[in-house]
């Protein structure tokens, strides 16, 4: 297959899906409406038929991502054997490296199993077709986005992400508290999108062009580009919430539907942070020319320090599951941030691949979080006994009450598996051994302490015992989570509480075993994580 | 090749056994009863299986990738003794489980995470990867909190749990610090390269790498200004207490520093600064000792006062002293602990002021439990005697004078509380609230799990010369001179100092048969029992801290306005905060 058709599959194959996946849903659902007089016909009184039509959107939708899987494949393949492609749909440039692949594994990992975990989650929802629509068209934009080759297309693709997450986070159209999650996450947005036009704005002004290699070829060390790299920093930074622009986050990932929090925690705040370090890298300039990398380095591991603190002290409080992990992502972001700091300052390979392998497994264990979380509330809500009674098509509104830590008291007992599942999630994402989030802030920790060696800086190596104490401090509130759940006296709420599908739980089994491998064996996506690194590490001129 | 296969066996054997423990299920207890005890008794028998091929060369490398160096495992003496020791005391632990823990729920979480802890310990003191040894320090960290809260309906098991964790993560910082910086200016993990090597770092560096693994043990192994963790972990079942205070868990700390002295003994007041630590533990846990009327915590503040005399003959250099003396204790504080569970197991109460006179009712425990209490005194001829002394002796030799008188103080106050406990529990008039009471007796698996300890606890010293040799031959560079038998006794014999820590231990005893008489001297010392009950102000300070942070984290509350205006003023700020750092910040 000739390669640039592979990368466009890549990328058409989920957008493209998304507009089908609504029409299939709408007219299997107008099909067996009670109103619509083909129902009458005697094919749909079949209830299997009924049933099938009914759940079209999903399957089209895992059908989609499933297919996407194809052309990913091949685009690794090609990768490995001739290294970073730049690719073109009509004259819009497209590359793909380390970094698209690392973010298109990701998106797509994660999204391919958020589909299948929704089925039964979303399956008495009436606006269906609109979700698996909007998650499987906001894949296929991440894909591009993180594939973007010139900064106008990086800001298009970043706007198309902002909008379909938009749509999602307000799924839950009746409930208040959704709605105002929804305005303050799309005006916060906006307000982050007009910072990244202005520094675009800039950045065309001085250079005369918005192709990111051309910009890269013609930058000088100008003020006005470094006033560009600023905007840049606050525009997408607003996206991947970085204190203080992080307020919309805590509502919007805790009033999404499960599914949708494990997305947004999991990949799009991630994907700002790649769209910010993309717009970023081509300031450097070939051969260093332009603005120095370290300029922005420092200011990372700024926002890095004060990300871990305020999202630990902030969760530390929290008693509602869902809004304690959307401000641990706050400190994962910081994290990562601290990682590539490191990277940026002192050209700290560790830093690079650290910060991408966290990315990566911030995936994993923030999407397993939201996923359990997404279970256990799915059962002991009573959206599962609805599931299972008769009176199914009716749906009550206030179905999506906070799940609170004391409603998980023995859930053990009744939900093994998820509740092992939360555990993992969570005391991997505070650092402990052997799961995957160790080894990352190990990494990172690596290249903060060498980089502070490197530049004998002792504030470097104060920020790494800084940033240990904060993994101590965020086992705060995640253990009393995991002792809760291991108690032996259940919840009220756990004693009357649905079961789980095995659909929800596949998903589940799946993110844990990879938390664990992980953390056990790192190397096992090194053929991933290092090329991400190597590529920002080239992209910022080391 | 030999050598690595036992190497994998001693790791992989608990930690399979977790894994069919798990699979297993709880419905079937027989099942998990049986397989934890068939595994972590292979695990031990592997462990002195692997004694012979003790050498100091790295048995086993596996690369991990760039940033993550080599998983080595170096089998030498120092680290085949405690992967035995945890295995074997460990195992005996978990056959007292057999009877302590029957019809428990989740029995299988139980024994999983005793498995999985059993085996981390024998990570921890193999390998030669600075990460490993990390990573294994913390998933001893990880076990031990979950087993501490096994309880999880008891919110004073969860805190125990939690302080526990969260005390010996700070101080996991510590050694964390010195893992980086030894990687930043050696390149590798390697610490066997790093111990070759150390001359390559900076004195200040070294410095705050030996001052890190203070910390970093002193937390694991309870010592000041962390000890208060260990007596809170006393929520735990009894057999987890053993495990942690004989068998695993505070032996990382003693490791740590034994294994790290060849190095850090150059840097300036840090054997100074070991000393101080090692007997301001030694004396205050024993005056905490003293004042406490919970069987297990007098016990659990023994093993921190134990654990300074241990931290105290490293700081004089005596490593083998320190070895020796781990050894003894652990032996006989597992004997002391199972024999304490089988009392507690009985009476369904931890308060010895409603005990008394079990003396009669349990006569085996009492007899085994006495033999402990003994050796814990330091009285001849039991492994604890001679260990104490080789220990004092190290510290008369090559420390100052006043560390030596006060640890021999902390001999006599030993003796005290040590036959303070044995009379509350064994023979004092029984408590109106016992009688009428049933006393369970002890179950055979207890019986089965204590009688190897007894013997252990009177014979253990006997294998000073083969444990001197091992040592001497494995490590190059700790000072470890081989001692016989015949030497031992003369060395102890012929030193004026043993008898002046005898006539110590019998003052402390004599104190304590007169008790009635120097009633005056109690009232006197009131005051500093109430402090010591108040565990001299660092419960304090630990809630202050924790109560400052979790208030920090309420006040921060109020920046989520959740108003719409304050969140774009944030994003504003943020911009000119950004750009004013771009226009004048520094890197």
């Amino acid at each position: 297959m000739a390669h640039p058709s592979v990368f466009t599959l890549l990328i058409a194959i989920p957008v493209l899906a998304s507009p089908l996946i609504y029409l299939l849903g709408r007219i299997g659902k107008i099909s067996i409406r009670p109103q619509n007089p083909l129902a009458e016909l005697e094919p749909l009184q079949n209830p299997r038929l009924r049933a099938f039509l009914n759940s079209t959107p999903r399957w089209t939708a895992l059908l989609a991502l499933l297919a996407s899987w194809g052309p990913f494949v091949l685009a690794v393949d090609l990768f490995r054997s001739q290294g970073p492609q730049t690719f073109f749909i009509e004259n819009i440039p497209l590359r793909l490296d380390g970094i698209s692949l690392l973010l298109a594994a990701v998106s797509l990992g994660l999204g391919t199993l958020v589909v299948l975990f929704s089925g039964p989650y979303m399956a008495k929802e009436p606006g269906e077709e609109k979700y698996y629509a909007m998650l499987t068209a906001m894949v296929g934009v991440m894909i591009a986005l993180g594939c973007a080759g010139d900064l106008f297309n990086l800001w298009v693709w970043f706007e198309a992400m902002a909008v379909s997450s938009y749509l999602l986070v307000v799924f839950y159209r009746e409930q208040p508290a959704s709605l105002e999650a929804g305005i303050k996450y799309v005006v916060q947005s906006a307000a982050g999108s007009v910072l990244v036009l202005l520094g675009i704005a800039l950045v065309l002004a001085e250079t005369g062009t918005m192709n990111l290699n051309e910009i890269a070829a013609a930058v000088g060390p100008s003020p006005l580009l470094v006033a560009a790299g600023g905007l840049f920093i606050a525009g997408f930074g607003v996206k991947a919430a970085l204190v203080p622009l992080h307020t919309w986050l805590p509502d919007a990932h805790s009033q999404a539907p499960s599914g949708i929090s494990a997305m947004l925690s999991g990949v799009v705040i991630e994907a700002g942070l790649i769209a910010m370090l993309r717009a970023l890298s081509s300031l450097t300039g070939e051969n260093g020319a332009g603005v120095p990398a370290a300029t922005w380095g420092g200011l990372l591991l700024a926002f890095g320090a004060v990300n871990m603190l305020v999202g630990n002290l902030m969760a530390l409080r929290q008693t509602q599951i869902k809004r304690m992990l959307a401000y641990s992502s706050l400190s994962h972001i910081g994290y990562m941030v601290f990682g590539l700091g490191a990277a940026l300052t002192a050209g700290q390979l560790a830093g690079a691949q650290g910060g991408m392998f966290h990315l990566l497994n911030h995936g994993l264990m923030k999407g397993l979080a939201f996923l359990a979380a997404g279970a256990l509330l799915y059962a002991v809500s009573g959206m599962a006994l609805k599931a299972a009674s008769a009176a199914a098509d009716e749906r009550q509104a206030d179905d999506h009450g906070p799940l609170t830590v004391s409603d998980l008291n023995g859930a053990a007992q009744r939900y093994p598996l998820e509740a092992l599942a939360l555990s993992l999630a969570v005391l991997g994402l505070a650092g402990l051994p052997p799961l995957a989030g160790f080894m990352s802030k190990w990494q990172i920790f690596v290249a903060g302490m060498n980089a502070g060696v490197q530049q004998d800086s002792p504030i470097l190596g104060l920020l790494v015992i800084f940033a240990a104490l904060n993994s101590v401090l965020s086992l705060g509130y995640y253990a009393p989570l995991v002792n809760a759940m291991y108690r032996k006296q259940p919840s009220e709420a756990v004693v009357q509480g649905g079961a789980i599908p095995l659909q929800m739980s596949v998903p589940l089994a799946l993110l844990a075993l990879g938390v664990v491998a992980l953390g056990v064996w790192p190397n096992l996506v090194g053929w991933l994580v290092a090329p991400a690194g190597s590529a920002l590490l080239a992209a910022f001129g080391g | 090749m030999t050598a690595s296969i036992l190497i994998l066996s001693v790791l992989a054997l608990p930690w399979l056994g977790a894994l069919l423990v798990w699979l297993v299920g709880d419905r079937r207890p027989a099942w998990q009863h049986g397989l934890a005890v068939a595994f972590s008794a292979a695990a031990g028998a592997v462990a002195l299986g692997l004694l012979p091929f003790a050498s100091s060369e790295v048995a086993l490398r596996l690369p991990f990738g760039e940033f993550f160096g080599d998983l080595t495992f170096l089998p030498d003496g120092l680290g085949i003794f405690l992967a035995a020791v945890a295995t074997l005391i460990g195992s005996l632990a978990v056959l007292f489980s057999v009877d302590y823990m029957r019809g428990e729920a989740q029995l299988g979480r139980y024994y999983s995470l005793v498995l999985i802890f059993i085996g981390a310990m024998c990570g921890l003191v193999l390998t030669s990867s600075f990460l490993f040894l990390f990573i294994f320090w913390e998933i001893t960290a990880l076990c031990s909190y979950a087993l501490i809260s096994f309880y999880n309906d008891d919110p004073k098991a969860v805190a125990g749990g939690m302080k526990a964790l969260i005390i010996t993560q700070v101080g996991g910082i510590g050694l964390l610090l010195g893992a980086l910086l030894a990687y930043a200016y050696t390149g590798s993990f390697d610490i066997a390269l790093f111990l070759e090597r150390s001359s390559l770092l900076p004195g200040g560096v070294l410095a705050v790498m030996a001052f890190g693994f203070l910390i970093a043990a002193a937390a694991k192994s309870a010592q000041f200004p962390f000890q208060t963790w260990l007596p809170d972990a006393m929520e735990a079942p009894t057999p987890i207490s053993a495990l942690i205070h004989a068998a695993t868990m505070v032996n990382a700390g003693v490791y740590l520093l034994a294994r790290f002295y060849p190095v850090f003994y150059q840097v300036p007041e840090w054997r100074t600064a070991v000393m101080v630590v090692a007997v301001a533990t030694a004396l205050m846990a024993a005056v905490m000792a003293v004042v406490s009327n919970d069987l297990k915590r007098v016990l659990a503040y023994s093993t921190v006062s134990q654990l300074g005399y241990m931290f105290y003959a490293i700081s004089a250099g005596g490593i083998f002293a320190s070895q020796f003396h781990l050894l003894s204790h652990a032996i006989f504080k597992a004997l002391l602990f199972l024999g304490a569970g089988a009392v507690i197991h009985s009476v369904g109460t931890r308060d010895m002021r409603q005990m008394g006179g079990l003396g009669k009712e349990l006569p085996f425990i009492r007899n085994v439990f006495l033999l402990g209490a003994v050796a814990l005194v330091g009285l001849p001829f039991l492994n604890g005697f001679w260990s104490k002394e080789l220990v004092l002796e190290a510290g008369l030799h090559n420390g100052p004078a006043w560390a030596h008188n006060l640890m021999l103080a902390g001999a006599g106050l030993t003796a005290f509380y040590t036959f303070r406990m044995v009379w509350m529990v064994f023979y004092m008039p029984p408590a109106p609230e016992r009688s009428g009471r049933h006393v369970h007796a002890a179950g055979s698996a207890m019986k089965i799990a204590l009688a190897p300890l007894a013997l252990g606890t009177l014979l253990s010293w006997l294998l000073v010369g083969p444990f001197s040799r091992l040592l001497e031959s494995t490590l190059p560079g700790s000072f470890v001179h081989a001692i016989g038998v015949i030497g031992l006794i003369e060395e102890v014999f012929l030193a004026p100092a043993t008898y002046l820590a005898l006539a110590v231990v019998g003052a402390g005893l004599l104190a304590w048969h007169s008790r009635a008489r120097l009633g005056g001297l109690g009232m006197a010392l009131h005051p500093l029992a109430r402090i010591a009950q108040d565990s001299f102000g660092f419960e304090w300070i630990n809630h202050q801290l924790v109560e400052k942070t979790q208030h920090a984290g309420e006040h921060l509350r109020r920046l989520q306005t959740g108003q719409i205006n304050w969140n774009l003023v944030g994003i504003v700020g943020g911009l000119v905060f950004i750009l004013t750092w771009l226009t004048w910040g520094g890197k």
